[in-house]
């Protein structure tokens, strides 16, 4: 096996978000032990300092910065352009790329660019003895697994957010190399970023990357209801949700519907409160990796999906639950 | 303003899912094709844009076997759209959807485009590979995931959002363009009967198998897909047994530690 693997380390506040660690993991799994395949990370834009200190404690054989303001904004077309540069030149044979928003719209553009193929969503990832790269990614909204196997040399995979572990940081601290601004010319007519609002989904992690996700149904009665959630969620710096009967009701704003015309998901737990688990949510939620349904009416179809469930008043059931993990967790 | 919509055929939702004999693929008999999710929304976006947009026309194309795909592409023309391209497959042909949108590349070159309108990703494979991939081949800027897609006529751009995490980026981008669209389900029109029987007489263009670049035909694609499986089924829930809601808490959390293992 020739070439280093690539991981694009995105970054949001100046900070490497959650999936790309987790793609930095993966790096390492499919280039073997240290020593035998290198895994380099590789950040754009300016102001990196702080993502890249953090990235140079997680096991990477190298930390590639490139830094232009240009890539502060995302482009698919710039990205692209300067990746595929970039892989070209270190003969690289593997990209990895996070699911996030701007990961899943970069992928199908690079592997054009690079004259690669191309996997994404990928849920779980092995290496044969030969070589070759087999992934399974959940399709038809995770009724059904595709196992994916990669037949040409080059390959950009897009990993889904929560499906492998991030490394744990070590002692040892990987170099960091500055690496040249590849030559941008020839780029299409680009848009222009005019401005950013802010989902009102209060201060906890974004929906689509937490590792626990808490959502609420019409069980809870009404919007103002909702703080027994929050607090909930902020005991285990959980994200918040909806169903479809609460966005459409207009207790919460749309971004925050989990389900088919909304977001899908994939914690480590989610948690349903007073969510009765009608197919159009549960196709949003069904990748989690443990799903807890808490609703008064034993009945209810999300405790055909769920792991755990509680038959039971919401209103007693999460205050206890706040109340308990708050005392396991010391808070 | 010329506008294209890039659509293929997707099983019906409600399809019951099967492995094929091989277990390699969805099983396919009795199986129907339909225009829907992110490609019916898509077709109802590009129609949207036609209707706020004096003098514009809108070409649906789709790349894939006979039938279904001159299927959808009859669907499409009855919902509006007003001419369609079939970019044709091989039935025996390995395909991925790289190849898809190499493909469907060829067929956008043949033809002047604006905006060239995609859903994000398609409701069945979900890879999302398409529409950035297209667009790079054809040269032009993509932005997606998309909503809010609007066209500013004294600037002669198109402004839109950007649905990413922690908020709503705002973007205003000039044409030629490719827009991934957010959405799967945007309350699409529903074809009038007489407009259904319209369509049928349209003659839909052809882009041959024949026809396509030698690369397309000859060289295998880069993926296949090795195995085709259902999830093992979910067998229903644990119940937690409990005489207060403090006990429920504590079982639950303790569960959650110790056998699912999900909490630190």
């Amino acid at each position: 096996m020739s070439g280093p693997v690539l991981v694009l380390i995105e970054r949001r506040n100046a900070a490497p978000v959650r999936p790309s660690l987790e793609a930095l993991g993966v790096g390492r799994r499919i280039a073997g032990p240290p020593g035998t395949g290198a895994v380099v990370a590789i950040l754009l834009g300016s102001g990196l300092e702080p993502a890249v200190a953090q990235v140079a404690e997680l096991g990477a054989d190298k930390v590639l910065t490139v830094t232009d303001a240009r890539f502060d904004v995302f482009h698919a077309a710039v990205w692209s352009a300067a990746i595929a540069a970039i892989a070209e030149e270190l003969e690289a044979m593997t990209i990895l790329v996070a699911g996030t928003s701007n990961g899943r719209q970069l992928v199908g553009r690079l592997a054009a660019r690079w004259g690669a193929a191309a996997v994404t969503g990928i849920a779980d990832i092995s290496r044969a003895a030969d070589g070759t790269l087999s992934v399974v990614r959940p399709v038809f909204s995770g009724r059904a697994l595709e196992e994916v196997k990669v037949d040409a040399p080059r390959v950009v995979l897009g990993l889904r957010p929560n499906a492998f572990p991030p490394p744990d940081p070590s002692d040892s601290k990987t170099p960091v190399e500055a690496h040249a601004v590849p030559e941008l010319s020839a780029l299409p007519a680009l848009g222009t970023v005019t401005g950013f609002e802010p989902a009102q989904s209060g201060s906890g992690p974004d929906l689509s990357e937490a590792t626990v996700v808490v959502s609420g149904g019409r069980g809870l009665k009404g919007p103002e209801n909702f703080r027994l959630l929050e607090d909930l969620a902020a005991s285990l710096g959980a994200a918040i949700g909806a169903s479809r009967a609460v966005t459409d009701s207009g207790w919460k704003p749309a971004s925050f519907q989990v389900g088919q015309t909304g977001r899908t998901v994939s914690p480590q737990l989610y948690i349903a409160v007073g969510i009765s688990g009608a197919i159009q949510h549960v196709v949003g939620l069904i990748s989690s990796r443990t799903i807890v349904a808490i609703n008064s009416d034993p009945n209810a179809p999300i405790f055909k999906v769920a792991d755990y469930g509680i038959v039971g008043d919401l209103f007693q059931i999460v205050p206890a639950l706040t109340a308990e993990i708050r005392r396991v967790r010391g808070n | 303003m010329e506008l294209l919509v890039l659509i293929k055929p997707v099983p019906d939702p409600e399809t019951r899912l099967r492995p094929n004999a091989t277990g390699t693929g969805l099983d396919t008999d009795g199986v129907k094709w339909v225009l829907t999710g992110y490609d019916e929304s898509a077709v109802e976006q590009a129609l949207l844009l036609k209707e706020a947009i004096p003098g514009s026309k809108v070409r649906a194309i789709a790349f894939g076997t006979a039938p279904r795909t001159e299927e959808i592409l009859r669907s499409a023309l009855a919902l509006g759209c007003d001419a369609a391209t079939w970019v044709e497959r091989a039935a025996d042909a390995s395909v991925d959807p790289m190849r898809a949108a190499e493909a469907l590349s060829v067929a956008c070159k043949r033809t002047p485009f604006d905006l060239i309108v995609v859903g994000k990703q398609a409701l069945d494979d979900e890879a999302g590979l398409v529409g950035p991939a297209v667009a790079e081949r054809l040269g032009v800027a993509d932005y997606g995931p998309v909503v809010d897609l609007r066209w500013d006529a004294a600037a002669a751009k198109f402004t839109f959002a950007r649905a990413i995490e922690g908020g709503s980026e705002r973007v205003t981008a000039p044409i030629p363009l490719v827009v991934c669209l957010q959405q799967a389900w945007n309350d699409p029109r529903t074809a009038k009967l007489q407009n259904v029987l319209k369509a049928r007489r349209i003659a839909i263009d052809k882009v041959a198998w024949a026809d396509l670049p030698a690369e397309i035909k000859s060289a295998p694609p880069g993926t296949h897909v090795g195995a085709f499986r259902l999830p093992p089924p979910r067998t229903g829930a644990k119940m937690v047994e409990y005489k207060t809601p403090e006990e429920a808490a504590q079982k639950l959390v303790q569960l959650l530690r110790e056998e699912a293992k999900v909490l630190p």
